[in-house]
């Protein structure tokens, strides 16, 4: 049974000067108790603000359609207001850089609390203790509570965000590029950590990343986009053996440079503008096997495989294409 | 008159690109509306100041009509307290009150413009040392300094200009010396380090190109204290001689024009002074957010993001 | 330990500029050719006693260095700033009563100021690109930009009616001397409504647009995004995460400023007649009375560096990351 749920999920942004921007179209996906998700594509693809929709943590200038659901209560369509009590308690997040994402004038281990105070799940010296708890459970000493933000390094502060994230047991733990700007050993740390904690405490994962070598470490399934849509979904394994979208293929074939990064810009070309309808498929321009249907025909997602699903006309036998053509001469 | 912007401004991100400054500028007056309004404001009132008293119906000192006339066809703006016509006084004035505001505002930006070069570019004991300078030169309250130093040498054109300018450079020295700093450490600049520039070239040819915008919109801001500044010196008798909005104001005051009604004879000085402020401030505001993008979405406000409730419309809504 | 170290920097630091400013002070009026003191000995009107007696105190017979000595010593160990040219008295009594007059008025219209200036600049932020938006800062750049004495002025051309725009009967620091203090306290009351009304018109203009600044500063940052996502309520993330951390700019700022609100307030004591420190000031500048245009100028010093350093205590109370 799926702990969380998000159908057609669908995000537009109202832009300065008129104008919407069609950030997120038709999204869907589902994780399991302890199972991990990752969801990965160039930046500009959409999947932070798919991430940021699950929780309802959209600017007004934003309008969201589509369903969330964990353990099949909806939550997403009752607005900001209805969303509020199920944050924390069953989605949880830890964002990009902890820098900022701790308040620097207060002490970590009151950050820890708080939620837990406001949503009722203990309060005083229980909550001081459990805070504590978490502290150490996530590798750091319980005395760090009376610190501050400023007093702790990079991945020390993500673990600390990982502490609070956990503070009203979640089901669910949404993280968005947890270890970018972080360097390499503290990085593996910290995944390290993700993995053992979904293990032991049932945790479901999604993880957004650009960076692919960190999604086949650790995530079981994958979604990858583009454009604001799912180009292909399926196990990390498949999608790297037997990727059905040229993109995906792409992606996982890049290069990768001496530090060990893969730079996804190094397909070329760009995304496509999402401020205006796009006709066929989005893909087109930058594919190396695009042929005449892809301009016509916007592709949906297809069964390629046992819970692989892939939007490219290359995967429909009922399509004519050049190289069918050249085949039966 | 002394504002806490230098606190505000100081540490603030700076583009990173290495653009020509001018265009910057033009670009911000063509899109910003504010900017195009203060323009035109501050535009209105240089013109003025020009070809003003070219224009004026009478003379700007001889009496040409009663004692405290009010508004009518011969004097659109009455007259004031020896029956000299007060438009042809704000027009005379206006040209007097902006060459101060200008030069004085001149005068901040080569000394503050040239010492938050020197120190940004030279950094160390010599940054230091100019930067505690700096600091003193912020605690003393200004108008105070000005009325002593204005009463001690007497008051003229010169020394109004000169006392203004010498008290305003210390926020524009900061400004331009915490970007001078930033630019220093660039790609581009380090590079022409490394390939023996001369400093002088370096600074000439690197540095003020991209100090120029920001210097700029400082200098607009500038031009705005100081002419607030000329207003309150005249009001305590040590301001320029002759006619200047800020005198207008004064002698008004001084004649109790206000308890006899007589309001034709301070209001249109007080709201020129206020409106050039303010198209001073639309200006260079303008241009600072242009040059310093803060383009940040507030993550809580009080409206909220919407939910459709009904069935997906298809692709085509994207208008 | 270190977090201590701080504040006595920031102690040092006043105390020097202290200094400067006494310095500078001795230059101005002193050292400079021309100077003011030896300039006004030489005038006709001065008689033989008086010219004597601040050659004497001025010790005009003696070096410059000597001069300055003098100077400090006087300053610092008799607070003696001289003896007004015009009555004779002591400089620093006088001082002390007019500044009697100023605080209490400056303390009205600046609370005013930054009250309003709070209340607006947060709704400003709050409901950004509304109409309390656009109407609060237009007010404000209109009211910053008109300037003190021209404010002043209106005031008194409309209400001189209904306000006493002149000439308190008692002085605050003699009300305790005669009359009943109700009626004193409803006189200065009255008396003070448009001056402070003015400093407060003038003033706030600044204070809206930092704080509508700052709040939107704060509202943009990561943290604030946490809180959201903690599933807190609107009114605890706006209190405990966003006004405390957008009170440390505003607060420092506020400080800041109050140093030279009373440099500011002379405009608004010489419209309304004022018998303060401004006021003093300007009687000064028309007398030529440069012992007390220099100890004006060096209490009005001192306030500004007083309340920077107040600012500076602030700003260490408020942020834990302040570290040396």
């Amino acid at each position: 049974m799926s702990v969380l749920e998000a159908n057609d999920l669908n995000v537009w942004f109202d832009l300065p000067h008129g104008g919407r921007l069609h950030a997120v179209q038709g999204v869907s996906f589902n994780v399991k108790e302890g199972e991990r998700l990752g969801l990965v594509g160039e930046s500009g693809c959409g999947k932070t603000t798919a991430l940021l929709a699950l929780m309802g943590l959209l600017p007004p200038s934003a309008e969201v359609a589509g369903s969330v659901t964990v353990n099949g209560e909806e939550i997403l369509a009752g607005g900001e207001d209805a969303m509020r009590p199920h944050r924390w308690t069953d989605v949880a997040m830890v964002f990009q850089g902890a820098m900022n994402a701790l308040n620097p004038v207060k002490t970590v281990g009151s950050q820890i609390e708080e939620p837990m105070k406001f949503h009722d799940t203990s309060s005083g010296a229980a909550a001081e203790k459990e805070a504590g708890d978490l502290l150490e459970l996530v590798g750091l000493p319980a005395s760090a509570a009376t610190r501050y933000p400023h007093e702790f390094s990079g991945g020390m502060r993500q673990r600390a965000a990982i502490a609070m994230a956990l503070a009203c047991n979640p089901k669910v733990l949404l993280a968005d590029e947890p270890t970018t700007a972080l360097d390499v050993m503290v990085q593996a740390q910290i995944l390290q950590l993700l993995l053992s904690l979904t293990r032991d405490l049932g945790l479901a994962l999604v993880l957004v990343t650009h960076d692919l070598p960190l999604v086949t470490q650790v995530c079981e399934r994958a979604i990858v986009m583009y454009a604001g849509r799912v180009a292909e979904s399926g196990a990390v394994d498949t999608l790297f053996h037997d990727p059905r979208h040229p993109y995906t293929r792409l992606l996982f074939a890049a290069t990768p440079d001496l530090s060990g990064e893969r730079d996804v810009a190094s397909i070329p070309g760009a995304p496509p503008r999402l401020d205006r309808p796009i006709l066929g498929c989005p893909f087109e321009p930058r594919c190396d096997r695009a042929f005449d249907h892809c301009k016509v025909e916007t592709p949906s997602l297809l069964e390629v495989g046992a819970a692989h699903r892939a939007a490219c006309h290359l995967n429909d036998g009922s399509l004519e294409r050049p190289s069918d053509r050249e085949a039966a001469r | 008159m002394k504002s806490v912007e230098p606190a505000l401004a100081e540490g603030t991100a700076l583009v990173a690109r290495p653009s020509s400054g001018g265009n910057e500028i033009v670009r911000v007056l063509k899109e910003r509306r504010s900017a195009l309004a203060g323009l035109v404001i501050v535009g209105f009132f240089v013109a003025m100041a020009v070809f003003g008293p070219a224009l004026a119906p009478y003379s700007w000192t001889q009496q040409s009509g009663p004692v405290y006339a009010p508004p009518s066809s011969e004097h659109w703006l009455g007259t004031d307290d020896s029956g000299v016509d007060v438009l042809s006084e704000m027009l005379y004035g206006g040209r007097t009150s902006l060459i101060v505001g200008f030069a004085a505002a001149f005068v901040a930006m080569i000394v503050g413009g040239g010492i938050g070069v020197v120190a940004g570019y030279a950094g160390g004991g010599t940054d230091n040392a100019l930067m505690r300078t700096t600091d003193y030169f912020l605690v003393i309250p200004d108008l105070v300094l000005m009325i002593v130093v204005a009463t001690v040498f007497g008051p003229s054109l010169s020394h109004v200009i000169l006392v203004i300018g010498l008290l305003l450079w210390t926020s524009t020295a900061r400004i331009v010396r915490s970007q001078v700093k930033s630019i220093r450490e660039r790609v581009y600049v380090r590079r022409a380090r490394s390939l023996g520039a001369s400093h002088r070239r370096i600074v000439a040819q690197h540095i003020l190109p991209q100090v120029a915008p920001l210097l700029i919109a400082t200098t607009v801001l500038t031009i705005a204290y100081a002419i607030f500044d000329e207003s309150a010196l005249a009001f305590l008798g040590v301001g320029v001689p002759g006619v200047s909005w800020g005198t207008m104001l004064e002698r008004a005051f001084e004649r109790t024009a206000m308890t006899q009604g007589a309001w034709w004879a301070f209001v249109p000085p007080g709201l020129a002074i206020g409106l050039v402020v303010i198209g001073c401030y639309l200006m260079g505001q303008a241009i600072e957010d242009a040059l310093n993008p803060r383009l940040r979405v507030a993550h809580l406000s009080i409206k909220s993001w919407r939910f459709r409730t009904t069935p997906n419309v298809a692709e085509g809504d994207a208008s | 330990m270190h977090r201590a170290d701080y504040v006595i920097k920031r102690l040092a630091f006043a105390i020097m500029t202290v200094f400067v400013a006494i310095t500078v002070n001795f230059v101005l009026f002193h050292a400079l050719p021309g100077n003011a003191v030896s300039g006004f000995i030489r005038a006709p009107h001065v008689s033989p006693s008086l010219r004597a007696a601040l050659t004497h105190e001025f010790g005009l017979d003696r070096s410059l260095w000597q001069q300055y000595a003098l100077y400090l010593r006087e300053l610092v160990f008799h607070a003696n700033l001289g003896v007004s040219f015009t009555d004779s008295q002591p400089v620093t009594s006088t001082l002390a009563d007019k500044l009697q007059n100023t605080i209490p008025m400056v303390f009205v219209g600046t609370s005013l100021a930054i009250l309003v200036g709070i209340v607006t600049g947060f709704l400003s932020a709050w409901r950004r690109s509304g109409v309390v938006d656009r109407v609060s800062t237009s007010s404000a750049i209109v009211f910053y930009a008109l300037p003190t004495q021209f404010i002043g002025m209106v005031l008194i051309l409309l209400f001189a009616k209904y306000l006493p725009t002149a000439g308190m009967r008692n002085e605050i620091n003699n009300y305790f001397s005669s009359g009943s203090t109700w009626s004193n306290v409803k006189d200065i009351g009255l008396h003070m409504a448009l001056p402070a009304a003015t400093l407060a018109l003038t003033l706030f203009g600044e204070y809206t647009l930092v704080v509508r600044s700052s709040m939107l500063e704060t509202l943009g940052e990561d943290y604030v995004l946490t809180a959201r996502a903690k599933g807190l309520p609107q009114r605890r993330i706006v209190i405990a995460h966003a006004l405390r951390n957008a009170m440390l700019p505003i607060a420092t700022l506020v400080a800041l400023s109050l140093g030279f609100i009373v440099a500011g307030a002379i405009l608004v004591e010489i419209v309304f007649s004022w018998p303060g420190i401004g006021q003093l000031v300007y009687s000064a500048v028309s007398n030529r009375d440069y012992p007390m245009l220099q100890g004006a100028f060096l209490i009005l010093t001192l306030s500004v560096v007083f309340f920077n350093f107040i600012a500076d205590l602030l700003y260490f109370k408020l942020d834990p990351r302040i570290a040396v």
